[in-house]
């Protein structure tokens, strides 16, 4: 496959799978090199939710920027379905911890940004917009100027902007960071439903152990300095999830799975 | 990846907008308060500048009375010298603000797009922002004689500045998550200029325009200070050699009210392009 067809419009798209092998990065800084990833080898499967748990600087973002083809690596392979990561593929969508939204744009033109830029026209773009917005429940704030809007909201709009294009991969870079504790587990628990209704691979980036339980298929465990996997860790907790599974002992279970993968690697993890 | 110097930031503070303090007194924030009140104040200044010079407080010959000063402006309206000296002088403006703000775009668009650019020319930007421009105005009327010609130029240069220094600040405000933003849309470089770059640096560009448009008429005006036949500048001097204090103040209530329509103007068009705030 070289060519990624457009998806059929309206209908759910399903993921493709993500391989890497051995992928090393190392930053060249002013001190030196700095390894920040090692011998990192991870197989997503189609439709899986993972998230990448660990302390600042084990280089998860990095990881995630790999996979996007934000930044180049140093050695080992990765394949985000049958291609070489690479930005700009309409297969693959970035959530990033800010919104970004343009406030020169309403709510609405906001979402059909992607279109845009990805110089896609035609009658099926308006109702697909309006499906967006509906899904977020952003409908009513569609003509709205985005800088009017709540944090919340406005990260309610980049998560629709992040789905115009149906990507068969979701990669999310702390996503709900921003967010008080409120919002923040209302909206995880809304793009989990999501990703339960439309099978897309998907990536979170986190500090949050409660939110990668709630939300993932299995959990990836990175250390610090350099980057590497530390822990693999599945959930086995049944889906549709809930708000309700937080407080049962398999959920506190698998918490402190994390937590003891996560042990003795420096830095703070709530 | 070349060296950025430190980010200029945006030069111009723009002082009109009266600042934001929510009026603890709710009477303040009625509207017939908030127009009542610079209106007493400016009665009573021009009050006790009447007072002051009827009553020899002050020398009526060098500070003529309010109401003379009216009348002088009253008198200047009928004349014909005076709406052609007017006409001078806002043709100077227009051209010199015109003049000097579109090569001030330009150079500032190459030298906040390129690198090299803003390596190259920063400390001379610099230099020469800091520079009395103003003291440039006797070199132009010797290099390009008394006629309309000297002005534009130094109206031209004196709003150049301000264009140059807010459009490099604002194409170097554009957020790195948006570029990065835009990278994962495969957006190419003219998309990412004309939808994200360009519109994040309209507002802070702009905003120098405005002070630009000011200071053309201030560089007109002293322009023909230094030396000029036609304009304002020169019936300001020429009434005060004669002695005639009430007409130069009147001349430069005039002015005050050129500035302030074209500034009118100019935020008019400010509020018609740029209808999001950063």
């Amino acid at each position: 496959m070289t060519v990624t067809a457009p998806p059929a419009r309206g209908a759910i798209t399903a993921g493709e799978p993500i391989r890497l092998t051995s992928v090393n990065k190392t930053y060249t800084t002013a001190t030196g090199p700095l390894p920040v990833l090692q011998d990192i080898d991870l197989h997503i499967e189609t439709g899986e939710f993972v998230s990448l748990v660990g302390p600042s600087g084990c280089g998860k973002s990095t990881l995630l920027k790999i996979i996007a083809g934000l930044i180049p690596f140093d050695n080992g392979t990765v394949h985000v379905g049958e291609q070489a990561p690479k930005e700009g593929r309409r297969d693959v969508g970035f959530m990033l911890q800010q919104s970004v939204l343009m406030p020169w744009l309403s709510v609405r033109e906001n979402v059909t940004l992607p279109f845009a830029i990805a110089r896609e026209k035609g009658s099926h773009i308006a109702p697909r917009v309006e499906e967006l917005l509906e899904l977020v429940g952003l409908s009513h704030s569609a003509d709205m100027n985005s800088w009017e809007l709540s944090g919340g909201m406005q990260q309610r709009v980049a998560l629709a902007r992040t789905l115009a294009l149906d990507p068969r991969v979701l990669l999310m870079d702390e996503p709900f960071a921003a967010l008080d504790e409120f919002k923040r587990e209302h909206l995880g628990l809304e793009v989990t439903k999501m990703h339960e209704d439309m099978g897309k691979t998907s990536i979170l980036v986190t500090h949050s152990i409660p939110e990668a339980v709630m939300m993932s298929d299995r959990i990836i465990a990175l250390g610090a300095r350099p980057g590497r996997v530390v822990g693999d860790i599945r959930v086995d907790l049944p889906r549709p999830r809930s708000a309700a599974m937080i407080a049962t002992p398999e959920f506190q279970d698998i918490s402190r799975q994390v937590r003891e993968a996560l042990a003795g690697e420096d830095g703070s993890i709530s | 990846m070349t060296t950025i110097q430190t980010p200029p930031q945006p030069a111009v503070v723009r002082a009109e907008t009266v600042p934001h303090t929510k009026p603890k007194d709710p009477l303040l924030s009625r509207t017939w308060v908030k127009v009542g009140l610079p209106l007493l104040v400016l009665a009573l200044g021009v009050g006790a500048w009447e007072v002051a010079s009827q009553t020899g407080l002050v020398n009526p010959i060098t500070v003529p009375p309010a109401s003379d000063t009216f009348a002088a402006m009253i008198d200047l309206s009928t004349k014909d010298y005076f709406w052609h000296a007017a006409w001078i002088t806002l043709q100077e403006t227009l051209l010199g603000f015109l003049i000097g703000s579109t090569l001030g775009l330009v150079l500032g668009a190459l030298t906040g797009t390129f690198a090299v650019f803003r390596t190259a020319l920063w400390p001379f930007i610099v230099a020469i922002q800091n520079t009395p421009r103003v003291a440039l105005a006797p070199v132009f009327l010797t290099w390009f004689g008394f006629g309309m010609t000297s002005k534009v130029v130094m109206a031209a240069v004196i709003c150049f500045f301000p264009v140059v220094i807010n459009t490099v600040a604002g194409l170097s405000s554009v957020d790195a998550n948006a570029r990065m933003l835009f990278r994962t849309y495969g957006a190419t470089t003219s998309q990412t200029f004309f939808r994200l770059t360009l519109p994040t640096a309209a507002p802070v560009t702009f905003a120098g325009i405005k002070t630009a448009l000011t200071l053309a008429l201030l560089g007109a005006i002293v322009g023909e200070f230094v030396g000029a036949s036609e304009g304002l500048g020169v019936l300001v001097n020429e009434f005060n050699f004669q002695l005639e204090v009430a007409m130069g103040f009147a001349v430069v209530v005039y002015l005050a009210v050129i500035g302030l329509i074209l500034y009118a103007l100019i935020e008019w068009l400010e509020r018609r392009l740029i209808t999001w705030s950063n």
